[in-house]
């Protein structure tokens, strides 16, 4: 019973830390931010080079994923804090990308975005670490959601007029699993990184993509 | 004239060729190796020893022939290198043997006869490394790990061996060799291969042996002097992408 009694308590600080930190969110003009227990997943993905991204949209891509990133963090930070004195396993798992490692073609501004998060799930790991706060990022690479249709879609896809199914095909075909990822794989990783089990990981970055990018680019033979 | 006293590992061919003759017009008096005879085209004043670097005798053999030719060693360059095209689970004992051997052992039996003299008097150690000691190439397995190897050994040597050593590691990607040719031999239609290949690198070439001396040529001279410990990437762009180009589908 009292570990039941823990865990409630757990889960109802955890929604009012959570809870705070949107309304925060939202006294500071972040909208459209959703969040999942204690980790960060809001992102934009703008598909455009460098030479065609205007400023607005360069400063827009770095409100959302980094800026919207710093502020949760800043505004969870002192709650998290209070919640590891009292015993509880306090984490942040911020969302990078494997375009914070390499880059995707005509994805200038979400590269760099998540390169910043990168640094920045490092710098906080190393600074709150010894509050008893652990820092990670998941880095997802190729994951089914409405982003990636958006990206097979989009000029950015450099596409030659094959339909979507024969793209999502060949991108099977290349990952060494065969297969793209689902929500749910990264629903697991984090859920992970939030554990317990977690308890000595912090400040990594942790990628997630089937193993893509273990692997150089295979060459059409 | 430097008047260095240099030796590359496997200067027959291919970068270890370019490499030599780099060195070489920069004035440094350089010994070569490999495991047949001195090829017809190196020039005159190149020294050649017949030596197989997975001996360690024989890689003792060719630095002591540099130290007594031409003064003690101060810049090695270990090139020498081999690749067998095979996954892990179709990889013999002796394929081990082979790669290791050469890749590995070389590396390590060569810089361990240079360090006494570098140690004593200074120098610098530029290992060949590759790409594939960080991300993979599809059925190489003891290759990729024969480099990962390089790479890790040079991170050693520059922490034990510094300040009185340098060593670097230079991670080639697609060169134009006779190993990248024996590669995109094994393609349905080479021609095509190679189109594709030359596409997926931002510099839309490939690397050229001279592209790799030249940045062995700067690791190993006085502008690199507080450079050590790392791997540099000379791969035209290749890696800084994405393994998977949906534009070239």
């Amino acid at each position: 019973m009292g570990r039941l009694s823990n865990e409630v308590d757990k889960v109802d600080r955890q929604e009012r830390v959570l809870q705070a930190v949107l309304d925060l969110l939202a006294e500071h003009g972040i909208s459209g931010v959703s969040m999942r227990a204690v980790a960060k997943r809001a992102g934009v993905e703008l598909e455009k080079t460098v030479e065609d991204t205007t400023r607005e949209e360069w400063n827009h891509s770095f409100a959302v994923n980094v800026t919207g990133t710093f502020l949760t963090c800043k505004h969870a930070l002192p709650l998290l804090r209070a919640a590891a004195r009292g015993g509880v396993s306090a984490s942040v798992v911020n969302f990078g990308s494997y375009d914070g490692f390499i880059a995707d073609p005509g994805l200038a501004a979400y590269c760099a975005t998540k390169g910043a998060v990168h640094a920045l799930t490092r710098a906080l790991a190393c600074d709150h670490g010894p509050k008893g706060i652990r820092v990670n990022a998941v880095c997802p690479g190729y994951v089914d959601t409405p982003m990636l249709q958006s990206f097979f879609a989009g000029a950015g896809s450099g596409g030659r007029g094959g339909t979507i199914d024969d793209m999502q095909d060949a991108v099977r075909e290349v990952h060494p699993l065969k297969r793209y990822g689902t929500p749910d794989d990264v629903a697991n990783l984090v859920h992970w990184l939030a554990s317990d089990e977690a308890r000595y990981a912090s400040g990594q970055l942790w990628v997630l993509d089937g193993g893509l990018t273990a692997q150089v680019q295979q060459m059409r033979v | 004239m430097t008047g260095r006293s240099t030796v590359v590992t496997g200067g027959s061919r291919g970068i270890g060729r370019a490499v030599v003759e780099r060195l070489r017009a920069g004035g440094d008096a350089v010994t070569t190796c490999g495991r047949g005879a001195r090829p017809a085209d190196l020039p005159d004043d190149v020294q050649w020893v017949t030596a197989d670097v997975a001996d360690p005798v024989a890689a003792r053999r060719v630095v002591a022939f540099a130290n007594e030719s031409s003064g003690p060693v101060t810049v090695l360059v270990n090139n020498a290198g081999v690749c067998v095209e095979r996954t892990v689970l179709d990889s013999t004992d002796d394929d081990w043997d082979l790669v290791v051997g050469v890749n590995c052992r070389g590396v390590f039996s060569m810089s361990r006869a240079v360090l006494p003299e570098m140690d004593r008097l200074g120098g610098v150690i530029v290992n060949i490394g590759s790409i594939s000691g960080s991300v993979a190439d599809p059925s190489m397995a003891i290759y990729n790990a024969s480099k990962a190897f390089v790479h890790g050994l040079t991170r050693s040597i520059a922490v034990d061996h510094g300040p009185q050593v340098r060593c670097n590691t230079v991670c080639p990607g697609w060169i134009e060799t006779e190993m990248a040719d024996d590669g995109f031999a094994l393609a349905q239609d080479p021609a095509a291969a190679r189109a594709d290949a030359v596409a997926r690198h931002p510099a839309q070439r490939l690397g050229t042996p001279t592209d790799i001396a030249a940045m062995v040529a700067w690791l190993a001279s006085d502008e690199a002097t507080f450079v050590t410990g790392q791997a540099f990437t000379v791969d035209g762009g290749l890696t800084a992408a994405s393994p998977l180009r949906p534009g070239s589908f």
